[in-house]
């Protein structure tokens, strides 16, 4: 479930953030369902326990998970989450537009490639 | 915890360890890193009271190590050259450990035993070398002891072993707060394992710090700018360690968190820019640099 690139320069806890986060937001992780436990997932992955521990609470400060003491830890709801995510999509593609307007890309263009874009991405679902 | 306060150690007229003061707290992977010769296994020796400190003091738990029997039984050290009783068996290791270790749990000696496939009944003259080093770690793990202390415990093992290893020390970790103290040269592999990382040298040692916050203090930094800069002005107030040009990119090394460099290189219009952490291996050779030991200087 979780791959450590270890050629990526990022500390590992990191990468293990951002790999559950991808899970949680995509809706591969259910609401409810349990994360595997620091100890069983260290032995997986054959790394320090107090790693997972601290990518646990950086999900947990970010409120992707929540623990319940002695029985683990817990995707939250995360409704909300999708949202912010959402927001920073579209947050991106207004600096994206600012960039376009300065390069001379007219609002048609852009346009026609976002529904090209759609297209595409449609197709693959 | 084991607190080392001041100590030092001389063979004749050569410093082996000069003034080392270090804090190990339990529940916590240390690694130990270092230039040849540093004083990393006089170090580990002395923690573990075969070599008893000129001066200094250091203490396990609280109590004087140096011939100390129950200060002994709190840890188990994993020597680099192994010493092995003549003719003796692993079974023949595992009552004597037995005899010396109060918690020397005896089934899993057995289960691990085959699991890693090592007849116990064979000489442990006619094993490999790696096999030795095997043998060591489950007699390691398997005395129960509170703090584990490996003298490049790893570099003799295969990857799967390796694999095996850390996940055994993984387990241990989480299910009785075991304490490692690694030292190694394969930094690569301390970065997955280790959360603290003392950096000694010549006897020394540089730092001793939490390997997280190491990395977020400390970053390379690739950039271009657009009109000629000053670059020490561009990054004042931040430490720069290393400063390359090649053209208009400058390459430096820089003591600061990845959004202090950001902000002061977006300050002077980059036209790109980059901010990387360091791998272990690149902060090791950064920080060793600054004294001194300079791989340009080897080569040449």
């Amino acid at each position: 479930m979780i791959i450590i690139d270890y050629k990526d320069r990022r500390p590992i806890y990191e990468q293990i953030v951002e790999r559950f986060q991808d899970l949680i937001l995509k809706g591969v992780l259910e609401v409810d369902s349990q994360l595997p436990s620091v100890r069983n997932l260290a032995m997986d992955l054959s790394i320090n326990p107090n790693t997972i521990q601290r990518a646990y609470a950086e999900l947990e400060r970010k409120g992707y998970i929540y623990s319940v003491k002695g029985r683990g830890s817990f995707i939250s709801n995360n409704d909300h989450l999708i949202q912010c995510k959402k927001d920073e999509i579209f947050q991106s593609i207004t600096k994206l537009m600012k960039e376009a307007h300065d390069l001379g890309i007219t609002k048609e263009e852009f346009m026609n490639k976002v529904n090209e874009g759609f297209k595409e991405g449609m197709k693959d679902d | 915890m084991i607190e080392a306060v001041n100590v030092s150690k001389q063979f004749d007229k050569i410093k082996a360890v000069d003034q080392i003061t270090a804090t190990i707290r339990e529940g916590n992977v240390f690694g130990l890193v270092g230039t040849n010769g540093a004083g990393k296994s006089t170090f580990l020796r002395m923690l573990s009271g075969i070599l008893k400190p000129d001066s200094g003091s250091i203490k396990i738990d609280g109590m004087d190590v140096y011939e100390n029997i129950k200060a002994k039984e709190l840890f188990f050290y994993i020597s680099d050259d192994q010493y092995f009783f003549s003719n003796a068996t692993p079974k023949d290791l595992k009552t004597y450990y037995q005899i010396a270790y109060s918690g020397f749990d005896g089934g899993r000696f057995d289960n691990l035993m085959k699991q890693f496939e090592l007849d116990q009944h064979r000489k442990i003259n006619t094993f490999s070398k790696g096999m030795k080093k095997q043998v060591s770690i489950i007699c390691g793990i398997c005395a129960n002891t509170k703090y584990i202390f490996c003298d490049e415990t790893f570099d003799g093992l295969d990857p799967v072993m390796r694999q095996a290893v850390k996940s055994i020390f993984a387990k241990e970790i989480t299910e009785r707060n075991m304490t490692p103290v690694i030292a190694s040269h394969n930094l690569r592999e301390l970065e997955d394992i280790c959360d603290h990382v003392g950096l000694l040298h010549k006897g020394g040692i540089l730092f001793s710090k939490d390997l997280f916050d190491m990395k977020l203090s400390i970053h390379k930094v690739q950039c271009v700018f657009q009109n000629e800069v000053d670059i020490n002005q561009v990054f004042e107030n931040i430490e720069l360690l290393k400063t390359e040009k090649r053209g208009s990119l400058y390459t430096i090394t820089a003591r600061g968190t990845s959004e202090e460099i950001t902000k002061r290189i977006a300050m002077s219009n980059p036209v790109f820019s980059e901010v990387l952490p360091l791998t272990l291996e690149e902060i090791f050779i950064s920080e060793t640099e600054v004294v001194g030991y300079d791989i340009k200087k080897l080569i040449l």
